[in-house]
């Protein structure tokens, strides 16, 4: 017998075939990816699924909005849980958007940190500059949106104090960054200014190696482990959105643990 | 009528489409990670192109052994570190068998595997070829003392 609560018209099953890709790039567990019935897709869209970039727009916005529940939830007094030296993970785990082989070793003595935007000292850096700064150690949990985590040992420049050395307006609303494997990221300024966000130079002790992104990369413990740009060579303060190479492709922005 | 918006949305349908997205993502490898070498090439020359970093052979113990597909089997565990008769470092995997039961000692060549994390991978041998190799036998073999630095090369996860 037909279901009662069947609707009289129903939408193209096509539909579900012209958002695969977006569909498929959201997925994490084939048991979502069920959940993303057809039904689903219509009330995501208010009934009307059959025009694909109302379907793209609605699933934008609600990342956008989830970003600035995230952003609200932020504390940025609270710390992430730190672990013993021991427990550190030597070598750490290497992820790219491309296997190691591809990796390509930036040369620390001609290497320069380029400073832009709302700041007063746009000189640029040199390795040595950055080391001459005030270091912090912090041992504490990398996580991946693919659903791993290792427990790792950085040390460096907290981006706080580099901010502050530069003069960088801290009412600013962003911190973009740019890196020698064309790997653009972005975060927001209450996350840049937390005490756990570093300019890592170092891992357990040892000067970074080369797949993990000597010689400077960001490490922050308040976020996924894919806001976490390697072989850093410029660092931008401004109030204008750059996203960056995942969010461009879909992933959440704010990304927060 | 331009529909689809957010602001179309009732709070209700708003309130499941944001459960859903909260727990919708996966970062996928725009280039796959763990490619066997290229044709031709020795594994001492492929495992040179992984960025070989320093590892204590006693972390090593224990390992999981995975293969670099999407699923990520586990092949085995790394019962021991050898040096063989001819001095190459070898890796003693537990190999096969089904829930510990079954599996029997293969000597792998480290230069044919990675590290991956916790985990360790083999990226230079098949399945297949793994089942050819004989049994481990620990004649002419010397362990490799825990505390000892080797270098083994990376890739990336192959999720």
């Amino acid at each position: 017998m037909r279901s009662p609560f069947r609707p009289g018209v129903v939408p193209d099953a096509a539909v579900l075939d012209d958002h695969r890709p977006l569909i498929r790039s959201l997925e994490r567990r084939s048991l979502i990816r069920g959940g993303f019935s057809l039904g689903a897709l219509v009330m995501l869209t208010g009934c009307d699924v059959r025009r694909p970039e109302a379907v793209e727009s609605a699933l934008l916005a609600i990342s956008r909005f989830n970003d600035t529940v995230q952003a609200w939830l932020f504390d940025p007094n609270k710390l992430a849980p730190t672990y013993p030296a021991s427990m550190i993970l030597r070598p750490p785990k290497f992820n790219a958007y491309y296997d190691v082989t591809q990796v390509k070793p930036v040369n620390g003595n001609s290497w320069r940190l380029e400073v832009s935007g709302l700041v007063s000292d746009k000189r640029s850096w040199t390795l040595s500059d950055l080391q001459a700064l005030p270091q912090t150690s912090i041992v504490i949990k990398h996580i991946c949106v693919e659903g791993w985590s290792y427990i790792g040992g950085w040390t460096g420049v907290p981006l706080r104090v580099f901010l502050e050395r530069v003069g960088a307006d801290l009412r600013a609303k962003y911190v973009a960054f740019k890196t020698a494997d064309d790997y653009p990221s972005s975060i927001d300024m209450a996350s840049a200014l937390h005490p756990q966000t570093l300019l890592a130079l170092q891992y357990g002790g040892e000067t970074l190696a080369d797949p993990f992104g000597f010689p400077m990369r960001l490490r922050m413990a308040v976020k996924l482990g894919y806001k976490n740009p390697k072989w850093v060579t410029a660092i931008e303060v401004t109030n204008s959105y750059t996203g960056g190479y995942w969010e461009s492709l879909g992933f959440p922005w704010f990304a927060g643990i | 009528m331009v529909r689809g918006d957010l602001s179309d949305m009732r709070p209700l349908s708003l309130a499941f489409a944001c459960s859903l997205l909260a727990v919708a993502a996966h970062a996928q490898s725009a280039t796959p990670g763990g490619m066997p070498p290229p044709p031709g090439m020795s594994l001492a020359q492929s495992a040179a192109m992984r960025f070989p970093q320093p590892v204590r052979v006693g972390s090593l113990i224990g390992r999981d052994v995975l293969r670099p597909v999407e699923s990520q089997d586990v092949l085995g565990r790394v019962r021991r570190v050898i040096r063989d008769q001819n001095g190459q470092i070898m890796v003693v995997v537990d190999f096969g068998g089904f829930l510990g039961f079954g599996s029997r000692p293969i000597a792998v060549p480290v230069d044919a595997m990675v590290l991956l994390g916790r985990d360790m991978e083999i990226v230079a041998l098949t399945p297949d070829q793994l089942r050819q190799f004989p049994t481990f036998s620990p004649a002419g073999a010397t362990d490799v003392p825990d505390d000892t630095m080797i270098k083994v090369g990376l890739a990336k996860p192959s999720h």
